[in-house]
C-alpha cells in the first residue's frame, strides 16, 4: 500500500510538474556581489540570488581558505541581513585568500555561483567617521568653521592596526557644488573664506591606506554669522566720501572751466589787424581792404607832431635861479631841465636827457657865469643888436612853478613871436622842440653865435649865458610866447610865461633858450634878429601879431656849414628895434638866410626844419 | 672594577635611552618605505591584471590558489589578535625575514618597466632599516627558539624554473605574493611603532 501511495505521489508530482510546464526550474545562478570588511577584523559578503525557479530556494555560502582544503560554510547568515554572510573575528584571517562560493538550492536542483577570491586586507571599507562636530570660530574678526570628528568606533586606529585618511566636503545650503578637502590622518579641519550669513553643510568620510572610501557621514549644518556688515559700512562710508569729493571737483571744474580751457588748450591767436575787415576781403575787394588799413593819421603831420613834441616840453627853473636872474638881470644860466626821460623814452633824448649832465653843465656854466656875465654885459648891447640866429630860445622864466618838457626840438630859425599867433605858436613849439633837441646836444656848449662878432668869442657857454643875458629882456615876450605856447600845449608845459617879468629864473642847471625874432632884413640881406622881449612892445597878453618876417624855416645848410633860413613873409608891425646882425648869405631878397656855423650835418625835416639833435654837435668843453 | 661597572651602566643607559627617540624615527622611516613598496607592488599588479583578459584572469586565480607563496613557511600572525599579542621584537624579526625572502626574487621581477627596477634596491634599504630597528630593540636579546627566523629560507629552487610559457603566470604569482608580504610588513611595523610610542596615539 505504501509503495502504491509513494508511486501515486510521485506520479502526481510528475503530473504537476508536467502540467505546470516550465514554471519550476532549478534556481538561477547566484552571484556574489561584494564582500566588505569594516575594520580589517571581520568581513561580510553579500550575494545576489538568481531566479528561484518558482520554488523555494535556499542559499548557502561555502568558503575555503588557501592554506586548507576544508570547505566551511558561512557561520552567520543573519547578522548582516538578507543574502549575506558575516565572518566574525574568529573566522577571519588576514593575508589569507578566501575562496567563497554561493550555492542556491531548490527542490529541483542546486546552482553554484562563480567563486570569488578575496583577501580581507583589500576589501576594507570602513564606516563613516563619527561624532562630526562643526563649530564656528573667529580669527581676528573673520569667522571660520572648525570640523572635528572621530574615527568609526570599530576601526582600531590606536594600535595602528588600521590607518585611516579623512576627507571633508562643504557646500552652501542652496548650492549644488561640494568643496572637498583632504584632511589626511588628522581629526580636525578648518574651513575659511565663508560667506556671511550662509548656511553650510559639512560631511566627512574616511579610507584606509589600502582600501575603499567610506560613505559620507550625515550632513552637519552650521550657520555663519553676519560679519560683513561692518565691512560694508566702511565701504559705504568710503564710497560716499569719494562721491562727495567727486562732486566738489566737478563743481570746481565747472566754475573754472573757462580758465582751464585756456590753460589746457590755449586759444590760437587769430590775426587781427586794426581796420582790417574780413568781410571786405571775402567780398574780394582788396583795394578797399587795404585802403582801410591806411591810417589816416600816419605819417603824423607836423602839427600833430609838434603837439606831441610839445607835450613833453618841460622847463624847470628853481626859485634860486629866478632870484638870481632877477638880481643880476644878466648872466643867469638857466638850465632847462628836460624831463622827458622818465615818462617817455624818446629816441632823441638819449644821454642828452641826463639830468645830471645838464646840471653839471649848467653848474659849469654857472661858474663861468661871472666871467660871462661881464662879457655878457659887454656884449649885451651888441648882442641885442646882433641877430642871433639861434633858432630856438627857450626860456622858462618861471621855473619854480613848473616845468616844461622840451622835446629835442628842431633847431629852427627864429620865430617871430609877436607876429605869429598860432603859427608862431606852432613854430614856437617847434622851437621848443628844437631847443630841447638842441639843448642836450649842446649842453656843453653854447651854440649860438649871434652873428659874427663878439658873441663868437663867448663860445658855447656864452650861448647860455647869452641867453640868460637876454633873459630879462626876453622874458617878457618870451613869457608871452610861452604863455601862448602854454595855452596850446599840454599840461607838461606849465607856468611858462606866467610872469610877465622874468621873475622865474632858470636854475643854473637849466639852460634857457630864447626866442629871437627876426626884426627886419637890412639892405645887406641880413636878418636882424631881436630877442623877443617886453621892450618890443606890450607883448603881455598881446596876441601875437605877426610882425616882421617869420624866419622859422630852415631852408638848408650850405657847404660852409651855414644854416640857411627861409623867410616867411608876414605882416610886420613895428616892433622893437633890436637889431641883430646876421651873417650874410648869398641869397638876397626873398630868402634871407642867416647862417649859423653849424657843425655837423643838417637834416631837413619835413617842413624844412632842421633837426638839431642830429645836426649840431657842439663842441664840448 | 666599580668604575667599569659604573661606565657600563651609564653606557647601557645611554644606549637604551637613545633608541626610544631614534626608534620612533627609524620606525617612521621604515614604515614609510614599506608603504611605498606596497604601493609600488599594488600598482604593478594592477597593471598586470588590467593587461590580462578576463579568461586568463580566471585561470590565474585558480593557479594562484593552487600555488602558494614562497613566504608561507614564515609563520606570522594572521589576525589582529595575534599581532597584538606578539612582542615587538618578534614582529620586527618576522618583518626582517619577509623582506629578506624577497631580496632575491625581486631581481627577477625587475625587468622592463621602471617601477619594477626600483623594488630590489628599496628592499635592500628596508632590510637594513629593519635590522637597525632590531638592534635598537634588542634589549633583552631574546633569542627566539625558532632559529630559522634568521636563516635564509630555501626558496631559491622554487623560482629557478623560468619557462617562457609560465612567465606570465609566475609574474602574476610573484606580484601577488609580493604585494601581500609588503602589506604584512607594513602592518607589523606600524603596530610595533604604535606600541612603542603610545603618545603618538598612532593616528598621525
Amino acid at each position: 500500500m505504501r509503495k502504491v501511495l509513494e508511486v501515486i505521489l510521485l506520479l502526481l508530482l510528475l503530473v504537476f510538474t508536467h502540467a505546470k510546464g516550465t514554471r519550476y526550474s532549478p534556481p538561477g545562478k547566484p552571484a556574489l556581489t561584494r564582500c566588505r570588511s569594516p575594520e580589517k577584523e571581520t568581513f561580510t559578503c553579500w550575494w545576489e540570488p538568481g531566479s528561484d525557479g518558482g520554488l523555494p530556494t535556499t542559499y548557502a555560502l561555502y568558503y575555503r581558505k588557501e592554506s586548507s582544503d576544508t570547505v566551511n560554510e558561512c557561520p552567520d547568515y543573519r547578522t548582516a541581513g538578507e543574502n549575506s554572510c558575516f565572518f566574525n573575528k574568529n573566522d577571519t584571517s588576514i593575508w589569507v585568500n578566501y575562496n567563497i562560493t554561493v550555492v542556491a538550492t531548490n527542490a529541483l536542483g542546486r546552482t553554484f555561483s562563480d567563486p570569488v577570491d578575496i583577501d580581507v586586507v583589500y576589501i576594507v571599507k570602513p564606516n563613516p567617521p563619527e561624532q562630526v562636530a562643526v563649530t564656528v570660530m573667529e580669527d581676528k574678526g573673520w569667522p571660520f568653521i572648525r570640523v572635528s570628528w572621530e574615527p568609526p568606533h570599530k576601526a582600531d586606529t590606536r594600535s595602528g592596526w588600521i590607518t585611516l585618511m579623512y576627507e571633508i566636503r562643504v557646500k552652501l545650503e542652496e548650492e549644488n557644488d561640494w568643496e572637498t578637502h583632504l584632511a589626511g590622518q588628522q581629526k580636525m579641519f578648518n574651513i575659511f573664506s565663508l560667506r556671511s550669513g550662509g548656511t553650510y553643510l559639512v560631511q566627512v568620510r574616511c579610507k584606509p591606506d589600502h582600501g575603499f572610501w567610506s560613505e559620507w557621514s550625515s550632513s552637519s549644518y552650521v550657520k555663519v554669522p553676519d560679519y560683513f556688515h561692518r565691512e560694508k559700512s566702511v565701504w559705504i562710508l568710503i564710497t560716499v566720501f569719494c562721491a562727495f569729493i567727486f562732486l566738489i571737483v566737478t563743481w570746481l571744474l565747472h566754475m573754472n572751466s573757462r580758465s582751464l580751457k585756456h590753460f589746457i588748450l590755449p586759444p590760437v591767436p587769430g590775426p587781427k589787424i586794426k581796420g582790417f575787415d574780413k568781410q571786405l576781403l571775402k567780398n574780394g575787394k582788396s583795394e578797399e581792404v587795404f585802403s582801410a588799413l591806411v591810417v589816416s593819421d600816419f605819417p603824423p603831420k607836423s602839427s600833430n607832431y609838434e603837439d606831441l613834441l610839445v607835450e613833453y616840453l618841460e622847463v624847470y627853473i628853481p626859485e634860486e635861479q629866478e632870484l638870481m636872474l632877477e638880481k643880476s638881470m644878466d648872466l643867469d644860466v638857466s638850465c632847462l631841465k628836460s624831463e622827458g626821460s622818465t615818462s617817455d623814452s624818446d629816441s632823441g633824448r638819449g644821454s642828452c636827457d641826463s639830468h645830471t649832465l645838464l646840471m653839471h653843465k649848467c653848474d659849469g656854466v654857472k661858474e663861468g657865469r661871472e666871467r660871462q656875465a661881464e662879457e655878457a654885459r659887454r656884449h649885451q648891447k651888441d648882442w641885442k643888436e646882433e641877430a642871433s640866429t639861434y633858432s630856438n630860445v627857450d626860456s622858462s622864466p618861471d621855473m619854480s612853478s613848473g616845468r616844461v618838457k622840451t622835446w629835442p626840438s628842431v633847431f629852427s630859425p627864429l620865430p617871430r613871436y609877436s607876429s605869429n599867433q598860432q603859427g608862431s605858436l606852432e613854430t614856437a613849439k617847434q622851437h621848443y622842440l628844437s631847443d630841447s633837441l638842441f639843448r642836450p646836444s649842446s649842453t656843453s656848449s653854447c651854440h649860438t653865435q649871434p652873428g659874427h662878432g663878439a658873441t663868437e668869442a663867448l663860445g658855447p657857454s656864452y650861448w647860455e649865458c647869452g641867453l640868460s643875458n637876454k633873459q630879462p629882456h626876453l622874458l617878457h615876450p618870451q613869457g608871452q610866447a610861452q604863455r601862448q605856447l602854454q595855452a596850446h600845449s599840454d599840461d607838461n608845459i606849465s607856468s611858462i610865461g606866467r610872469k610877465p617879468t622874468p621873475a622865474g629864473l632858470p636854475s643854473p642847471a637849466l639852460r634857457s633858450t630864447e626866442y629871437v625874432e627876426v626884426q627886419r632884413v637890412n639892405e645887406e640881406d641880413m636878418v636882424l634878429l631881436q630877442p623877443v622881449s617886453g621892450r618890443c612892445g606890450d607883448v603881455e597878453g598881446y596876441p601875437q601879431v605877426p610882425h616882421g618876417e617869420d624866419y622859422s624855416k630852415v631852408k638848408g645848410v650850405d657847404g660852409d656849414n651855414m644854416l640857411l633860413l627861409q623867410r616867411e613873409v608876414r605882416e610886420e608891425t613895428g616892433n622893437c628895434d633890436t637889431p641883430s646882425t646876421v651873417a650874410t648869405t648869398q641869397k638876397p631878397t626873398t630868402c634871407i638866410h642867416s647862417a649859423m656855423p653849424v657843425q655837423g650835418e643838417a637834416v631837413l625835416g619835413v617842413n624844412g626844419y632842421v633837426d638839431t639833435a642830429t645836426v649840431f654837435t657842439l663842441p664840448t668843453y | 672594577m666599580d668604575r667599569v661597572v659604573l661606565m657600563l651602566s651609564v653606557l647601557s643607559l645611554g644606549v637604551s635611552s637613545q633608541p626610544i627617540t631614534d626608534g620612533q624615527r627609524l620606525f617612521s622611516i621604515a614604515v614609510s618605505r614599506v608603504q611605498h613598496l606596497h604601493l609600488l607592488a599594488q600598482r604593478i599588479f594592477s597593471d598586470l591584471e588590467s593587461s590580462l583578459q578576463t579568461k586568463e584572469q580566471r585561470q590565474l586565480n585558480k593557479i594562484f590558489l593552487q600555488d602558494f607563496c614562497n613566504s608561507d613557511y614564515i609563520i606570522s600572525p594572521i589576525d589582529k589578535h595575534e599581532t597584538q599579542r606578539s612582542p615587538v621584537l618578534k614582529l620586527l624579526s618576522i618583518s626582517y625575514r619577509l623582506v629578506e625572502s624577497w631580496e632575491f626574487p625581486s631581481r627577477s621581477l625587475a625587468g622592463g618597466s621602471a617601477p619594477r627596477s626600483q623594488i630590489s634596491p628599496k628592499l635592500s634599504e628596508l632590510k637594513t632599516g629593519i635590522h637597525l630597528l632590531i638592534r635598537a630593540n634588542e634589549d633583552g636579546a631574546e633569542l627566539f627558539p625558532d632559529s630559522s627566523a634568521l636563516q635564509l629560507a630555501p626558496y631559491g629552487d622554487y623560482y629557478q624554473s623560468p619557462g617562457t610559457d609560465e612567465s606570465l603566470r609566475r609574474t602574476y604569482e610573484l606580484l601577488a605574493c609580493f604585494k601581500k608580504d609588503m602589506h604584512k610588513v607594513e602592518t607589523y611595523l606600524t603596530v610595533a611603532k604604535c606600541r612603542l610610542s603610545p603618545e603618538a596615539n598612532c593616528t598621525l
